[in-house]
């Protein structure tokens, strides 16, 4: 999987996450739980803004030192005896993980959740070349068991499926005849997956923080399958997005425990492993690989929208966005969902696939206000706006359209009157009840989901006229 | 051996570009002082009693049983929590405070009983020391640090711990020390940092443990034990 996922188009993808019931309830009632989780989290811990604060002063500070601390981390995991390969774009890092692979002549791969693998298309890199790549998060090997199925949210991946769908997935596929509880289909997911582990030839993990003055990289886990993968198999490749790192095991706390708390209302999550080459020790995995990608990252530093390469990917303002409520993960066309998603998508991937994005958002700001490392996500959101009208001279046709009429419309005292005038004349005969279900046009993307209000037969400035007069 | 680096100057050169630097990188790099002291002021003050029971409360918000015992009792009570759960095989790290607080003549009577006790052993290799660990019902170690926050144990490996002690059998028992107990993560990290900062090898893995291993992916439900043990508990030895 790229981070693009399907070739359907935004309106498409927008209409069919919005007919599928079935996940806008799971994704709501998901929603819900994991916020009121991360708020009673922040609460019970106290002094919230000062770790946020404490978060993004750390965070800002190893971006504007990415150079050394990333020198710093090659010189330390070398030091241990562990390679570094830097990869400027995502084919490099799949060739040299493929390399890697050949050399170990490797069939059996088994990896942990990790993004950026699925940014760079590892698994089909490595399937190319007759590995077998197996999942080992639950949430991710119940997806590839259903024909590769993207993720729908970067922490809990099948977010959008019942447990009935995730049974009969198993059922078709794996032969599974057990009941549909979470218990009885995990218990059979782990002795599939404990001999997957003990057989692998090499595994595969993301990095959630890499530690410079260390050499190690950490992984956050409630499973604990990160680290089976980097216990058993003779080689591990970790791969990293280049701006996941910190200085030192210090601030590896304060951004662990925003992390887990942000992500899951947990103060840490049950497995938080910090693991590098083995060095001159008995145990660990023969080979260390650190691969530390760039695809796009650094074309984002030095300008307006480098405060997105703070982020931690939490989810927090994934799971308080709205809009992601209403059109679910897939409708985003990226592996990263949401606002965090609506904000980098369309910097590694480009404006001509996601253009969109930076539009589908109510600018509330909650994502803004959720964010442990304070991301300005709602003022990005509009940057890209500015960005795409003004640079790129493509601002979506419906909006410009409106827009212009508006515009119009507005700029004369006298159209403006007889616009608001009108609406009420023009507008009811598609009302009924006061509501409006039935809309033309542009309105007909909202009402087939929504009923919109009907215009008043009253206009703002007439009642507000009025009401002067009553109070005099 | 040094490992191999490839790439690394167009890279970086890249990044210096574009953040407007003309300076080559330096790996020492300093941390500034950072403008909040909350990961140290947060439960700084507690006493240990204190910590301790912060430690059993979020104990049983993370699935994990905590039993509390002396030194002297420690080996006996290890025992009567194995014929509560069902006696099996064994497999501990090698660890002097098993000699210390006495586990040894236990162990050799369980084997007297037909359960094989075993240690991470480094003259065995590594793969014997893994199927050993696969084959164990019981997991047995003792803590370096434990967190009262977070519930959580920290271990680091070492020649007679292997990685894969903490996550093949499906009951994991830790041995914690009440002088282990410390309020949060950064205690534990600022003395492992301090170590590595004088110029000692960095630790091969730590461990960060909180419980059992538990997913909620299918429908937000948990499940507690998915790959790693299906339960822990902690055996709290009073020793100070």
């Amino acid at each position: 999987m790229s981070m693009k996922i399907g070739e359907k188009a935004f309106k498409e993808r927008i209409g069919e996450g919005l007919e599928d019931t079935v996940m806008r309830g799971a994704v709501s009632s998901a929603q819900e739980r994991l916020y009121e989780r991360r708020l009673s989290a922040s609460e019970e811990l106290g002094n919230w803004e000062k770790w946020r604060e404490l978060g993004e002063e750390i965070r800002q500070h190893t971006l504007k030192h990415l150079d050394d601390y990333l020198y710093q981390l090659s010189e330390s995991v070398s030091a241990r005896g562990g390679h570094v390969f830097f990869a400027k774009t995502k084919e490099e890092a799949s060739a040299y993980i493929q390399h890697v692979a050949q050399k170990k002549a490797a069939k059996k791969i088994v990896k942990s959740k990790s993004m950026v693998t699925e940014e760079i298309e590892m698994n089909q890199a490595l399937e190319e070349i007759g590995c077998d790549v197996v999942e080992s998060d639950l949430g991710e090997y119940i997806l590839q068991v259903n024909d590769h199925e993207p993720p729908s949210h970067i922490v809990a991946p099948a977010l959008h499926m019942t447990k009935e769908q995730i049974r009969e997935v198993f059922h078709e596929k794996l032969g599974y005849e057990m009941s549909e509880t979470p218990e009885d289909m995990t218990s059979f997911v782990r002795a599939i997956l404990r001999e997957k582990f003990l057989e692998a030839d090499i595994g595969v993990t993301g990095c959630n923080f890499a530690v410079a003055n260390t050499g190690s990289i950490c992984l956050v886990t409630n499973e604990g399958n990160a680290d089976l993968v980097t216990a058993i198999p003779k080689t591990h490749i970790a791969v990293m997005g280049m701006e996941r790192i910190v200085p030192t095991m210090e601030e590896l706390d304060v951004l662990v425990g925003l992390l887990c708390r942000s992500a899951v209302g947990q103060k840490l999550t049950s497995y938080i492993s910090v693991v590098g080459p083995k060095g001159e020790e008995v145990d660990g995995p023969e080979e260390f690989h650190l691969v530390i990608l760039d695809n796009g990252r650094s074309n984002i530093l030095g300008t307006a929208f480098q405060p997105v390469l703070q982020c931690i990917r939490c989810a927090a303002c994934i799971n308080v966005c709205p809009v992601y409520r209403h059109v679910g993960g897939h409708s985003y066309g990226s592996i990263y969902p949401g606002p965090i998603g609506a904000v980098l998508s369309p910097l590694l991937g480009g404006y001509d696939d996601y253009q969109e994005l930076p539009f589908a958002s109510s600018l509330c700001a909650a994502c803004t206000d959720a964010c442990p490392v304070k991301i300005p996500l709602h003022e990005l959101l509009i940057k890209h706006r500015q960005v795409i009208v003004e640079k790129e001279g493509r601002a979506p046709k419906a909006e410009m359209m409106a827009m212009k009429m508006f515009g119009m419309g507005a700029s004369t005292p006298g159209m403006y009157q007889f616009g608001t005038k009108a609406a009420p004349v023009l507008m009811n005969r598609m009302a009924s009840n006061g509501q409006i279900s039935k809309g033309i046009g542009p309105l007909k993307n909202w009402t087939d989901i929504r009923d919109l209000p009907a215009p008043s037969k009253e206009r703002f400035r007439d009642w507000f006229k009025k009401r002067q007069k009553e109070e005099q | 051996m040094k490992g191999t680096i490839s790439h690394r100057e167009s890279f970086l050169a890249h990044i210096r570009k574009q953040l407007g630097k003309d300076s080559s990188p330096s790996a020492s790099i300093q941390r500034p002082a950072w403008m909040h002291q909350v990961q140290w002021e947060t439960n700084g003050l507690l006493s240990k009693e204190e910590l301790v029971e912060q430690l059993k409360k979020q104990c049983q918000r993370i699935h994990t049983r905590v039993v509390e015992t002396t030194p002297q009792e420690a080996p006996s009570v290890l025992r009567s929590l194995m014929t509560e759960y069902g006696e099996g095989s064994v497999m501990t790290s090698g660890d002097h405070r098993f000699e210390q607080y006495g586990f040894y003549p236990m162990f050799d009577s369980l084997q007297h009983e037909g359960f094989a006790v075993t240690s991470w052993n480094a003259e065995a290799s590594r793969e014997e020391n893994i199927r050993l660990a696969e084959q164990a019902a019981y997991s047995v170690v003792f803590s370096d640090y434990t967190l009262a926050e977070s519930g959580t144990v920290v271990l680091s490996s070492h020649q007679g711990q292997g990685r894969a002690l903490h996550f093949l059998p499906m009951m994991y028992i830790v041995c914690i020390e009440k002088s282990t107990v410390v309020p949060r993560m950064i205690q534990a990290v600022s003395v492992l940092n301090r170590s590595v900062e004088e110029g000692e090898q960095a630790k091969g893995a730590i461990h960060f443990i909180s419980g059992p291993s538990n997913s909620a992916d299918i429908e937000m439900n948990l499940v507690v034990g998915v790959h790693g043990p299906v339960r822990a508990v902690y055996l709290l030895i009073d020793d100070e």
